[in-house]
């Protein structure tokens, strides 16, 4: 891609937006309130709602999806520029307001640590008390113990898509990111690679507008078979070497 | 099989036929799958009409009536398709995310270049 290798810029905070224009100005603006100077990259993923168009007029760099790809795809794209525009590390975070701004520089600092990608958790510490329904809780701890099993690293939140994470991870993940419900699949994919995993508490707040992508009831049926298929497959590919 | 029915299919065959040609002429359908579609075709008249071919056949595989061998191998021929469509869809799907991503970051490249 060639753009602005030369530059090795800190890091940049990466949003995947999809009809979020209700939730983006705060969210951008909570960013730019706690002093956090990183570059803002937007990749609004084909939205209806005028979420881009609102993009345009904030400070932030915008890439646009001229169609919907799904949310790994628009989280790929992200990763792909970040990586080709030479930043050093890479904040992964949602337009819709739960993700706090302010827990930042918590992952920061445990990346600093020696890990490599550090995952902001909804249920360790004090963060456990987060509430989400009973189901959905299920599926993410029985997709936590695959992952697990399958990778090799205990994390607690694996559908969390806060994260911070080094160059190195970002190039592997700008590389083959799922499209959809990258979730567990990715924690598996980066376990089996050796990458330095490590989880930390993060408050989360709950979303004021829009609707979440498990809402749909077809793809919350979908999502547990995707993901323990992809999963399996995952492992396949690393032991066979495909990947 | 009767006479009456081999008649039946073979009619049905060509008129396929005629639809498949009539897709390629008007570009809706590229050669290589109207080649597959006429093979296709071309099958269903053989094994319609080599009777023998096909009682030795309904004898392999155990069934009773020559037209549970030509049902069965119509499903098999239709499971091979559907999995060769769906390998199709698939590497279409991902060069579309391809292209789409690589219009977009090019489009945020430009941008950047007008706005530095």
């Amino acid at each position: 891609m060639g753009l602005r290798q030369d530059i090795d810029k800190e890091g940049a905070i990466v949003i995947p937006v999809f009809n979020e224009e209700k939730n983006l100005r705060a969210t951008v603006e909570e960013i730019r309130r706690e002093r956090i100077t990183w570059d803002i990259i937007t990749v609004d993923d084909g939205s209806t709602d005028g979420s881009r168009e609102l993009l345009e007029k904030l400070p932030v760099t915008v890439i646009s999806h001229p169609v919907n790809l799904g949310y790994g795809a628009a989280v790929q794209t992200g990763l792909r520029y970040a990586v080709a525009a030479g930043y050093g590390t890479v904040v992964l975070m949602d337009a819709d307001g739960q993700h706090i701004p302010s827990e930042i520089p918590n992952l920061l600092a445990a990346l600093e640590k020696g890990a490599d990608i550090v995952i902001g958790s909804r249920f360790l510490g004090s963060s456990a008390g987060y509430r989400i329904p009973f189901l959905r809780r299920m599926g993410i701890k029985f997709f936590s113990a695959l992952a697990g099993i399958l990778g090799g690293t205990k994390i607690y939140d694996v559908t969390s898509g806060y994260q911070a994470m080094r160059r190195n991870v970002a190039q592997f993940l700008a590389e083959e990111y799922p499209v959809d419900f990258p979730d567990a699949e990715v924690i598996i994919s980066l376990g089996l690679k050796k990458f330095r995993i490590a989880e930390i508490p993060v408050q989360f707040r709950r979303r004021e507008h829009g609707v979440s992508m498990y809402s749909n009831p077809i793809r919350a049926f979908y999502y547990p078979f995707k993901s323990i298929l992809a999963s399996f497959i995952v492992l396949l590919r690393i032991i066979r070497g495909k990947n | 099989m009767s006479f009456q029915a081999k008649i039946i299919i073979t009619a049905m065959a060509l008129v396929n036929l005629v639809f498949i040609m009539e897709l390629l002429r008007k570009k809706k359908l590229s050669e290589s799958y109207t080649l597959l579609w006429l093979f296709v075709i071309g099958a269903v008249i053989f094994f319609t009409w080599a009777a023998q071919f096909l009682s030795s056949l309904t004898r392999f595989f155990g069934a009773i009536a020559p037209v549970s061998t030509l049902t069965l191998l119509s499903l098999l021929f239709i499971l091979v398709m559907l999995i060769f469509f769906s390998m199709k869809i698939y590497k279409m799907e991902r060069r579309i995310k391809e292209l789409v991503q690589r219009l977009a970051l090019d489009n945020a490249k430009r941008n950047q270049h007008i706005t530095p």
